[in-house]
């Protein structure tokens, strides 16, 4: 047998015994995953950002304009001392003017202006009849953004829509909850596949 | 020593239950549903040779659910002979996706370099995903394996978004969203996701709105499109199981209700 499979088995292994209590076995097998996942990480930042990016364009290449950017991550250290902390500000501010009006224009357009136009549509159907989607989407929406208005306390008419607005909460929770569900059961069903299949080769 | 509580119980018998019904390995049969149908039909009626990004957006943690829709995904691709560049938004997810594109490409006899090419990670996903659309070869001046993008004849006619005729996120987290608003939104690029289920309810607004073109996830939904294509694999084998465990917390919780409420008469009639 291949010696990485017994290693994933038994490591597979080591995490399930936490179901019964938390253990050395455990806690070896959750750092020995933390720690491979930083040090895989740090690699390919290393690898594919600051050697592929700046340092190999900026000394092979001699592309001096991204010294620009090297010494902005640097002033990003200036946080570590009380007398250079004000230097981090510099590169704190580019980034988020620059990620403010990059997100700004994409965020209004895909997530407020095309989900309104696909939220308010014909309440009839090209033959005349109601089109239910389009009802019940509607009344869904008002009814929940009326649960979240604050200004106002929630009596009468205003009350009534928003309970409403909690019905429509309570299934959208339950199904992201079902689907949640889903996707644990499938990560244990995709684990003990490979103990069955791979580790202890009992199903093909 | 620790005693054994009703959670330890619960937890055994869900790992019994998986176990038995994996051992079983009885096929179930699932309806497909328009979704994941739709996003078959999107790539079936792409013509061969057409070139389609397939990023792999997700961290290993995730790989018992995403190995079985990255390979129905590729099988798929590789069978309409589809030329793929295979990227990754998410550091973890660099060497699964390579993995994946090499070991389904290994099944269908595709060279690399021909019929597909991997680029590798790219930080800062959402500078990657408008640098590609000025320029590819700028963003990715190399593949995973460091040869020139130039390199290679699949290639050659790969600018931008313009000559891609879809992009397949296959994602675990909000990557999708990304590729919708900075990639469909500005250039017009074709967003097509197979995400895990617990993601399914975030991107459903945005399939419905029409700006996520198809959409399919979880291992139900790689169940479906095994079915489609006509291959088994790990989504059918655990779709049983999948089944078997859902009625498992279904008696649970109703247990759990029949009791409480017995409880709780129980104690108001003894006051």
């Amino acid at each position: 047998m291949d010696w990485s499979v017994i290693i994933a088995g038994l490591l597979t292994l080591a995490i399930f015994s936490f179901l019964y209590r938390d253990n050395p076995v455990y806690k070896m097998a959750e750092s020995l995953l933390i720690g491979v996942s930083i040090g895989y990480f740090l690699v390919i930042t290393w690898s594919n950002t600051l050697m592929d990016l700046l340092f190999v364009p900026l000394v092979q290449d001699a592309k001096w304009p991204l010294v620009l950017p090297l010494a902005l991550g640097l002033m990003m250290f200036g946080r570590f001392h009380k007398r250079t902390a004000s230097l981090s500000r510099i590169p704190i501010a580019i980034l988020i003017g620059s990620g403010a009006g990059v997100a700004i224009p994409a965020m209004l357009e895909a997530r407020t202006l095309r989900q309104i136009t696909a939220t308010v549509g014909p309440l009839l159907s090209e033959s005349g009849q109601p089109d239910w989607s389009v009802i019940v989407v509607l009344t869904g929406v008002i009814t929940t953004l009326a649960y979240f208005y604050f200004s106002r306390e929630h009596k009468g008419v205003l009350g009534g829509v928003a309970k409403g607005g909690t019905y429509f909460l309570m299934i959208f929770f339950g199904t992201t909850f079902g689907y949640t569900v889903m996707s644990r059961m499938s990560t244990l069903i995709g684990r003990v596949e490979f103990l069955l299949s791979d580790f202890v080769r009992l199903a093909q | 020593m620790k005693q054994i509580e009703s959670r330890h119980w619960i937890f055994g018998g869900l790992f019994v239950i998986v176990i038995i019904t994996m051992v079983l390995n009885i096929n179930l049969e699932v309806r497909v549903t328009p979704e994941t149908d739709r996003f078959y039909a999107c790539l079936d009626s792409l013509p061969a040779g057409a070139t389609v990004i397939v990023s792999f957006d997700h961290e290993a943690s995730s790989l018992p659910e995403i190995r079985p829709l990255a390979l129905a995904v590729l099988r798929h691709a590789f069978s309409r002979d589809l030329k793929l560049v295979g990227t990754a938004l998410l550091a973890e997810g660099t060497a699964v996706g390579y993995r994946l594109m090499t070991q389904t490409a290994d099944e269908y006899g595709k060279t690399y370099g021909e019929d597909y090419v991997y680029l590798g990670f790219k930080p800062q996903y959402i500078a990657a995903i408008l640098s590609m659309g000025e320029s590819i070869p700028d963003t990715y001046p190399e593949d995973y394996l460091g040869q020139p993008y130039r390199d290679y004849e699949m290639l050659v006619d790969v600018e931008n978004y313009d000559d891609i005729a879809a992009v397949i996120s296959i994602a675990d987290g909000s990557l999708t969203t990304h590729w919708i608003e900075y990639g469909a939104s500005r250039y017009n690029i074709r967003i097509v996701a197979a995400v895990t289920a617990a993601m399914m309810t975030t991107y459903d607004p945005y399939l419905a709105s029409g700006q996520l073109y198809a959409m399919f996830g979880g291992l139900r939904g790689a169940t479906e499109y095994e079915q489609l294509i006509g291959i088994g694999g790990s989504g059918k084998r655990g779709m049983l199981a999948q089944s078997a465990a859902h009625v498992y917390v279904m008696v649970l919780i109703i247990a759990g209700n029949i009791i409480y409420f017995r409880t709780r008469r129980r104690k108001g009639s003894a006051s």
